[in-house]
């Protein structure tokens, strides 16, 4: 209870700061409807072309820009400002400003990746919702319960993954502060735009075992559509704990590094 | 006597710094290969601090003060020795240790920037469990002993250094600490907003009763503030006890000033190892050494038509001055 009324506090606070600069709001709308437009016109020019792509049809790899949508406007909402703020020239290792965060009386990793949010992100959530309603109306087959629930599950491991990569990342920022390792995940990001079976091999092994930012699209859209092969729900919620549970490991080892800013 | 509130036994910390050379080149050569040196920051430090002491913690730059207050409040590990603040282990950062204490810098700003302090006060609240009512009752006592009602409804960018620092000041007690690190308070402010801090800092003291470890590079702070001080130099603890005796130790000489009762008199009639720091209309300032002092006054006092004398020790500025410059013999 106490770290729920911690993340509104944290929640509100963030939307009285971003109001402050109201034209943000035009900005990121703007953004994100150019952003989701060009992937949705890209899809609709390729599947004009072919039907299928490696068993990609244009519904479920509409339903996988869906899941990316809203992972990207979870990233943007909290975890991605929260965990930036860590990296960078100006950021708050780099600072020192860090200092803050660790002399409260609150849990480090709770408090970096919860202390700022980014309320126009909301937009993109929006957007990426719409987007999956749109996918499952186009789908063959009806949504079941089952494949509901599956979905939600592995959307949750999804999640999961991508807030222990962003920590994981973010937590390298420990061991050399002007570093911009979150740049790297953000080029890996991007790559789960499109289904993991769409990419050479050795790239799919890549996305899937070392940073697997592949199962995070394109196992909740296979879920959707199913099509997930068995055994994947339980893999992919096994692979979401492990690295969330290495990610806090690495950030709570990293922290014993802080130097704040010192010499 | 009560148990000291913070204990600390040779505390030591070293920093692994990447060194570089000028030039392009060497930059470049630094993206694939980089060297390293050890910076011991704080060697081998040991005192004790009493409960509602102030202490303050004085020495030039780069002495170590900092990291020593860094490693206190647990933001940094030690490399060696022992810590222990209200019984606690400071770097093991548990919730009831840091609830306990608070950390103001004069450098860094907790606010934040973009909404007006009143919220950020209230984020803290929530943060250190201060309940509303008691939140609001300090708040309002602090803002009372700072005069700054009229701040809190201003973005905290549009105030100026000084009005910042009173609402760091505010951020900090809100969870009224038993133990405060403060961090070169008065850094960048004018005189009069220093006096002010000063003022409230000391009364808050007095009401509290608060152990106070207070580093600054402004000597009057230390003096206004802190009767006893703790010198620290290249990361070694030089100097630990009243501020008054810090003069007669390390500084091994005094100053007589001597008004004469006719202004011209003949300085040939010194005896040597006498500095005249300076002389006009006859008043006379002599720095002696602290053992030929009791000599020299006899030799003035028959020597010279003596109005009146005093012998001092020298200005609290001048001795850190010379300790900065010179170390300690």
């Amino acid at each position: 209870m106490y770290h729920l009324r911690l993340v509104g506090q944290f929640a509100r606070a963030s939307v009285q700061n971003e109001l402050a600069y109201r034209a943000n709001f035009w900005i990121s709308l703007l953004h994100s409807s150019l952003g989701l437009i060009t992937g949705v016109l890209g899809l609709v020019v390729v599947f004009g072309q072919v039907e299928t792509i490696r068993g990609w049809d244009l519904p479920s790899t509409l339903a996988l820009l869906g899941v990316y949508q809203i992972l990207a406007a979870l990233r943007g909402l909290f975890i991605g400002p929260s965990l930036e703020a860590l990296a960078g020239m100006d950021g708050e290792i780099w600072t020192g400003n860090f200092d803050f965060t660790l002399l409260r009386p609150v849990d480090a990793q709770f408090l970096a990746s919860v202390r700022h949010w980014r309320p126009f992100a909301l937009i993109d959530l929006v957007l990426g919702l719409g987007v999956l309603v749109a996918a499952v109306y186009q789908l063959a087959t009806a949504l079941s319960p089952l494949r509901l629930v599956a979905f939600l599950l592995t959307s949750l491991a999804a999640v999961t993954i991508l807030y222990a990569l962003q920590l994981a990342f973010s937590a390298l920022t420990l061991w050399n502060p002007g570093f911009l390792f979150t740049w790297v995940l953000d080029g890996l990001f991007n790559m789960a735009r499109y289904p993991v079976g769409l990419y050479p091999g050795w790239l799919r092994i890549v996305l899937t075992w070392l940073v697997p930012v592949g199962i995070m699209t394109t196992v909740p859209a296979q879920a959707l559509t199913g099509t997930l092969p068995p055994g994947t729900l339980a893999g992919s919620l096994g692979a979401a704990l492990v690295l969330l549970l290495a990610a806090s490991a690495l950030f709570r080892f990293g922290l014993r590094r802080y130097a704040s800013a010192s010499s | 006597m009560s148990e000291p509130h913070i204990v600390v036994r040779d505390l030591s910390k070293t920093y692994r710094v990447p060194e570089r050379e000028a030039g392009l080149l060497a930059s470049l050569r630094g993206l694939f290969q980089r060297s390293y040196r050890d910076v011991e920051a704080v060697r081998g430090v040991t005192f004790d601090v009493a409960p509602g002491e102030m202490v303050g913690f004085i020495g030039p730059n780069g002495a170590g003060k900092t990291t020593t207050l860094k490693m206190l409040s647990g933001l940094l590990y030690p490399t060696a020795g022992e810590a222990c603040v209200l019984g606690f282990s400071p770097w093991e950062r548990r919730p009831d240790y840091l609830r306990q204490i608070s950390m103001v810098m004069g450098n860094k700003s907790q606010m934040l920037w973009d909404i007006p302090p009143l919220d950020t006060f209230r984020v803290l609240g929530e943060i250190y469990h201060v309940p509303s009512a008691q939140a609001q009752r300090t708040v309002d006592e602090l803002v009372a002993l700072l005069e700054m009602e009229d701040l809190l409804t201003k973005p905290v960018r549009n105030l100026s250094l000084g009005e910042r620092m009173k609402c760091e000041l505010v951020a900090g007690l809100l969870h009224r600490p038993q133990v405060l690190f403060l961090d070169e308070p008065t850094l960048g402010l004018d005189v009069s907003m220093q006096g002010r801090l000063r003022r409230f800092l000391a009364e808050y003291n007095r009401q509290r009763d608060v152990t106070v470890i207070l580093t600054s590079h402004y000597m009057a702070d230390v003096v206004a503030l802190c009767p006893r001080v703790i010198l620290i130099h290249h990361g070694q603890l030089l100097y630990d006890g009243e501020l008054q005796g810090l003069a007669q130790r390390l500084a091994p000489f005094k100053l007589i000033r001597v008004a004469l009762r006719r202004p011209e008199w003949d300085p040939e009639g010194l005896p040597p190892g006498v500095d005249i720091v300076e002389s006009e209309n006859g008043r006379v300032t002599l720095r002696v050494g602290r053992a030929q002092a009791p000599a020299l006054t006899a030799h003035l006092l028959n020597t010279l038509p003596v109005a009146d004398l005093a012998v001092e020790d020298p200005p609290i500025e001048a001795v850190i001055d010379q300790v900065y410059q010179e170390g300690v013999s």
